[in-house]
């Protein structure tokens, strides 16, 4: 459009600027309402599937978890409340809320022995060994919900990752970084030594002997003085594939 | 899981460092709260009423982890249950400890009670024959160990419930 001079050019300007902003307004608007309808259309196909798969929702770990996965596509939580569709529809609020009460019982009843910090996989072996009675299977994904939402009770409760496993924390010890090497290291075996640690991570004797001293004070660690060849072993129960140690009549 | 005769061993019996005393407060309390619980099964299971801490335990050694409770730890673990009044030195030196998984006056009522079910009040029995004898024959009296049963004999004559004779020993 070519500038032309005087108080005419510049309303037909302005008068131009208003319409393509109307026009761009329109635009956006019809693109809205196609979305806010094509969402709606989803998310009630979605409400439709979940009624129509409740059984399979409750039941089998693995399409729960797929299932999850499709409503965070789109932006609908199952868990955010209690009450409400989803919740009334599944009866799903319920079972995080049961299996967090119960995660957080075996993580109490296991924190003498393994000081608070336990394998996700002996977490699960020990949650399912609880409910034997119920119906519902339950997977790591589910536990891992289930923890994702005691973290609001702000006790401290998390899943850390060392090395390949995943460990959930239920007191509130900060782990270094040293300490989840060593983690790591004993995942081998279900312990370390003094000089492994050296050796492996190369670190000078202080450093390694402080942080198993750390972790030992911490309760993460115990000692074994017992085997032939005299060296002190450090054993971590959070990561042995020993499991549960203690009956499971006493949890 | 492993199983020392009919006795179902806990499975902290199989994690190595259970056999070497914990230096850290809290895990060293859990830990003798495990082996006690532990002896006091076995015994009462096993029938087992002193054990000696230079002699051969079963529970003291798990061959399968090659492992064995040194003697620091032995001594720990049964001062806890005599601390307890679970247990007692038999001597001075710390040898010999007799587990109590009754206590003195739990094994006095049983020896009433047994007297009493047999119609034994008013009858003179000797020592042997409550230990061995037909009639404590399947009850927890049988096979009793001799210095315990002395204690709780005199424990019932002090208070007036029977009398024991030199030589021979009788009960009212």
């Amino acid at each position: 459009m070519r500038r032309r001079p005087g108080i005419g050019g510049l309303q037909n300007a302005a008068a131009a600027r208003d319409q393509f902003r109307a026009l761009g307004d329109n635009v956006a608007k019809l693109r809205t309402d196609l979305m806010k309808e094509q969402l709606s259309t989803f998310r009630s196909q979605l409400e439709d599937f979940a009624r129509k798969h409740k059984n399979d929702i409750r039941k089998n770990p693995a399409f729960r978890s797929q299932f999850h996965e499709m409503c965070a596509k789109v932006g609908v939580d199952p868990l955010a409340s209690n009450k409400g569709f989803w919740a009334e529809l599944l009866g799903i609020g319920d079972f995080y809320y049961e299996l967090g009460v119960q995660i957080v019982d075996i993580c109490l009843a296991t924190r003498p022995l393994n000081g608070g910090l336990i394998n996700l996989e002996e977490l699960c072996k020990l949650l399912r060994q609880r409910r034997k009675t119920a119906r519902e299977a339950v997977s790591e994904d589910d536990c891992l919900r289930a923890i994702s939402k005691l973290k609001v009770l702000g006790s401290g409760f998390e899943v850390i990752s060392v090395g390949k496993r995943k460990l959930v924390r239920s007191v509130p010890t900060e782990l270094n970084k040293d300490h989840n090497e060593i983690l790591e290291l004993a995942q081998v075996q279900g312990f370390v030594t003094v000089e492994e640690v050296e050796r492996r991570l190369t670190w000078s004797s202080g450093r390694a002997i402080d942080a198993l001293d750390s972790l030992l004070d911490e309760g993460l660690a115990m000692i074994d003085d017992g085997h032939r060849d005299g060296k002190r072993r450090y054993w971590f129960p959070c990561v042995s594939s020993i499991s549960s140690f203690v009956g499971t009549d006493t949890l | 899981m492993q199983n020392l005769g009919d006795f179902k061993l806990p499975q902290f019996f199989n994690y190595p460092p259970y056999f070497t005393l914990q230096p850290v407060r809290e895990t060293r309390d859990k830990q003798v709260q495990l082996w006690k619980e532990m002896i006091l099964d076995y015994c009462r299971t096993q029938k087992i009423y002193v054990i000696g801490l230079e002699e051969d335990f079963p529970l003291f050694t798990n061959h399968v982890i090659e492992r064995s409770l040194s003697h620091e730890a032995r001594q720990a673990f049964l001062s806890a249950l005599v601390s307890d009044g679970r247990a007692e030195w038999m001597d001075k030196s710390h040898r010999k400890c007799l587990i109590l998984w009754h206590g003195v006056q739990d094994w006095a009522d049983l020896i009433l009670h047994f007297v009493k079910e047999n119609g034994l009040e008013d009858s003179v029995m000797t020592v042997e024959e409550i230990r061995t004898g037909t009639e404590s024959r399947g009850t927890e009296l049988h096979g009793m160990d001799r210095t315990l049963l002395m204690r709780a004999l005199k424990l019932l004559e002090r208070k007036g419930k029977l009398v024991i004779f030199k030589g021979n020993f009788g009960r009212r």
